[in-house]
């Protein structure tokens, strides 16, 4: 029981990371209907933003806390401008495109931004990320479960997330507009909305999150890669679809799904499917089966509403 | 022709003429410099496109065709950009700008002349560009075949020119390094082949500028038997140019096999507007199934079975894959379908890494894969594996795949065809048009969604079995999702729902990287940007369908419109 209980933890905090990078997917999805395949380069920028931040801006000796808010910072400013070019100069162009067009752009900008880190940025890989917080630093969540600080973290950050963005595009002007944007565009633009504004909004909402993502990502695993969004992407990607594409709690209840079904597959599925080898597998699995039982995702039937 | 005399139009004149002349004389002193640049006389190397850019420049200006203006822009902006960049990196590889001949500096002063030239001139007073067509004569038809003719014969020339022009260690410059991802020394080794991209960037803009591109277009879609003869010729005539050396000819194989398999998902998704991102999986059944019944002695099961029968099969196990994943999931929205497929793309390179005998059953040997797969024979005794003298040209074994892939691609070309002429073709393109409207007149969208989703699974399954003859080898490397995307990219890029632009788009996507490993790390990145700037500059593809490309310009009116996916509000 302790063990399963562990278990769900972990696929918790794992989903937790899918949860916060669907949210970009899913927002853009549901105002451009554009499968932005380089969202996961922009949760990698975001580690990568926070892992410069803090080697090289930051004075050693800096408060844990103040670099943690300082490097987060960081992160957010790097994937926010990379999201914000990236929709000015590659995706903006193409409105009116065929449907396909711009998603082999969006390949173009995920294999540019990957192979633009992997070269330029100093030392090797993987890029050793700074242990701000002793992974030994255990919460003890009673019954001998534990949790680490930064896992704690981000899985609050996804959940305080979906909140925020949710009352953000329910209440909010620019949510309202938002929702117009997504609903026609058209109508919207002759109703007074910048649409292009609403656009890049929903791209920055989403690559700050992802920042939060890449940043608690670096922190547990203990080392930033340019090659880590590509799955991460894929997977959050599923997450979205998952949770019905286009829904804000959808895709965080998306990912906590995925993060549970791998992490439970790797620990109890048969054998010899059981294991690391087969986890993503199954999360894919899990995803055909939920699409043929519900072809809208888990809470798509909101498709009118969607952000 | 109106007489355009203006001073303006007369220092363009000045400088194609100074430009072409530029291009006789020598521009290196260093002899080491790629490519021939240091005769006079018939122009090599880089000073070959820079000419051909000066002569369409001069051409533009004074056969005054429309779009003339924007058409000499690209001419004239071309050229600029290849002689100024040839010139640096000659100073750069000889060690100091004394070692660029006059020439280059010649071509590099007449070539900004005519830029100036191209943007004093007002783009505005271009006529709109037409299709322009052979005068009503006698001697049309014949005209009219020989030109697409020779249209396949330009295109196998090109493929085989920038096929072979080498790019590694031809310079020998100082040995400055930089990052030591890349040096200029790499970039000067590629600059040759640099010259051919931009020169062929640039002519082809100029012609679709000028109409010429929509003009030769309508020619050879008149002339389609002259056409598919034209092609059949120069792919065969291919191996003969090669002088017996195999490394173009493995790649020649390579993307006929990567040509084929995007013609299959042309089907799926350019013809029935499917969105499939795990294609190379059907891909990789095909090529597995081979593996396995070749008789290979990595494989786990020692069964031989002839190669006929190994396409057959292989192609009827994708396809019933691709049902069996269909069946369930095809009634699902675009988008999901999308994640669908990239999830079974991946489920099954998960699955063939991992069906090694010690983590799941004992199949596909694992992450090494399946090697060592045999040559091919004919019965009769004609081995696949030996080389071959043919007309006095030595074809060595690779030309016997390459052969291969040619019946390979015919066959996939012509089922293609036929299918997109059909009224199940005609089905497709009113499911992917508008899939509420075709169920509405009577269409099953579901069955025959099912239908397209088999067959270019069916497809991919031949052509799979062909590669693991080719590659000699199935591992689950070779199947990944990044593999599916760049499948995509050839059938996009190409231009959707035609042959001509899976194949040119399977070229383009194949062909670049390879030719682009000069650049060593940054090739992909260059890759990635050459992506963005395509979709940017041409979003319908090299070779659109007549009807994505009026339907593209429809579009144009209504800017900054989006675009949902069919049945999105509904």
């Amino acid at each position: 029981m302790q063990l399963f209980m562990q278990q769900l933890v972990n696929g918790v905090v794992l989903g937790a990371t899918y949860g916060l990078v669907a949210l970009g997917y899913t927002m853009v999805y549901g105002i451009v209907q554009l499968i932005n395949f380089a969202h996961g380069e922009i949760f990698m920028l975001g580690g990568f933003g926070a892992l410069f931040t803090y080697t090289v801006l930051l004075p050693s000796g800096t408060p844990v806390v103040l670099a943690l808010i300082l490097m987060l910072l960081g992160g957010m400013a790097v994937s926010v401008t990379a999201a914000v070019i990236m929709e000015r100069f590659a995706y903006r162009p193409l409105r009116g495109a065929p449907r396909l067009a711009p998603l082999i752009t969006a390949l173009g900008v995920s294999i540019f931004l990957q192979e633009l880190v992997r070269n330029f940025y100093p030392a090797k890989s993987p890029r050793p990320f700074p242990q701000l917080i002793p992974p030994d630093y255990l919460i003890n969540l009673g019954g001998g479960v534990t949790i680490n600080a930064p896992k704690l973290v981000t899985v609050i950050a996804a959940v305080v997330g979906m909140v925020a963005l949710s009352t953000f595009v329910r209440s909010s002007r620019t949510g309202r507009a938002m929702q117009a944007t997504a609903q026609d565009p058209d109508t919207a633009r002759l109703m007074g909305i910048d649409t292009d504004r609403i656009i890049v909004t929903a791209f920055v909402l989403g690559a700050s999150l992802a920042a939060v993502s890449g940043l608690s990502n670096g922190l547990q695993f203990g080392t930033v890669d340019p090659r880590m969004g590509a799955l991460t992407g894929v997977k959050a990607f599923t997450a979205a679809v998952l949770g019905g594409i286009g829904n804000i709690s959808g895709a965080v209840l998306g990912g906590f799904l995925l993060g549970i079904v791998e992490v439970m597959a790797t620990q109890y599925a048969p054998s010899p499917l059981s294991g690391g080898a087969w986890a993503n597998a199954w999360g894919f699995v899990v995803l055909i089966l939920v699409l043929v039982f519900r072809p809208n995702g888990l809470l798509g039937e909101r498709v009118a509403a969607r952000a | 022709m109106s007489r355009d005399l203006s001073p303006k139009s007369l220092l363009g004149v000045a400088g194609a003429v100074a430009t072409a002349v530029a291009c006789f004389l020598p521009w290196s002193l260093y002899a080491g410099f790629p490519g021939k640049m240091l005769n006079t006389g018939f122009p090599g190397g880089a000073r070959m496109y820079v000419l051909l850019l000066a002569l369409a420049a001069g051409a533009v200006l004074l056969l005054d065709p429309p779009g003339r203006v924007r058409g000499l822009r690209a001419a004239s902006v071309w050229a600029l950009v290849i002689s100024l960049l040839t010139a640096l990196l000659i100073g750069y590889a000889g060690g100091g700008l004394g070692n660029v001949a006059a020439g280059a500096w010649i071509a590099v002063a007449g070539s900004a002349a005519l830029t100036a030239s191209a943007y004093l001139l007002d783009a505005s007073s271009d006529r709109d560009r037409r299709v322009w067509s052979l005068p009503d004569a006698d001697w049309r038809m014949p005209a009219e075949i020989v030109i697409t003719l020779a249209m396949a014969g330009l295109a196998l020339y090109v493929f085989v020119v920038g096929l072979g022009i080498p790019t590694s260690n031809v310079a020998s410059g100082p040995d400055h390094t930089f990052r030591d991802a890349i040096s200029l020394n790499d970039v000067t080794n590629g600059s040759e082949f640099l010259a051919f991209l931009f020169g062929i960037i640039g002519l082809f803009l100029v012609a679709g500028r000028i109409g010429l591109t929509a003009s030769l277009g309508a020619i050879t879609q008149r002339r389609r038997p002259a056409l598919v003869t034209g092609a059949t010729l120069a792919a065969i005539a291919f191996p003969f140019t090669q002088d017996g050396s195999p490394y173009a000819l493995r790649i020649a194989a390579s993307i006929g096999v990567f040509a084929a398999a995007a013609v299959g998902l042309n089907v799926v998704v350019g013809l029935a507007g499917l969105l499939d991102l795990g294609y190379i999986a059907f891909f990789g059944v095909g090529a597995y199934f081979a593996a396995i019944y070749s008789g290979s002695t990595t494989s786990p099961i020692h069964v031989h079975l002839p190669f006929f029968l190994v396409i057959v099969l292989g192609a009827l196990v994708a396809a019933v894959f691709g049902f069996v994943l269909g069946a369930p999931t095809l009634r699902l929205r675009g988008d999901y379908l999308a994640i669908v497929t990239l999830g079974f793309g991946e489920i099954f390179r998960i699955s063939v890494n991992n069906l090694d005998g010690q983590s799941g059953p004992s199949l596909t040997n694992g992450p090494n894969g399946i090697s060592n797969i045999p040559d091919l024979g004919l019965p009769g005794g004609f081995s696949f594996g030996d080389n071959h003298h043919l007309f006095g040209v030595p074809l060595p074994f690779q030309a016997n795949y390459f052969f291969l892939e040619i019946v390979l691609v015919a066959a996939v070309m012509v089922a293609f065809l036929r299918l997109s002429d059909s009224r199940i073709g005609r089905a497709w393109v009113a499911i992917r048009e508008d899939e509420l409207a075709a169920a509405a007149t009577g269409i099953n969208t579901t069955r025959l969604k099912l239908l397209a989703f088999g067959l270019g699974a069916t497809l991919a399954g031949a052509a799979g079995t062909v590669d693991a003859h080719v590659v000699k080898v199935a591992a689950p490397d070779s199947f990944t999702f990044i593999e599916s995307t760049l499948l995509l990219a050839a059938v996009i890029l190409g231009g959707m729902g035609t042959v001509p632009g899976a194949l040119l788009g399977a070229s383009v996507v194949y062909l670049l990287p390879e030719q682009l490993r000069f650049l060593h790390d940054l090739r992909l990145l260059v890759f990635g940007l050459v992506l963005i700037l395509m979709m940017r500059l041409r979003p319908e593809g090299l070779v659109p369908s007549k009807r994505r490309q009026r339907e593209f310009r429809e579009r144009d009116d209504k800017s900054g419109a989006l675009d949902p996916p069919p049945g999105a509000h509904a």
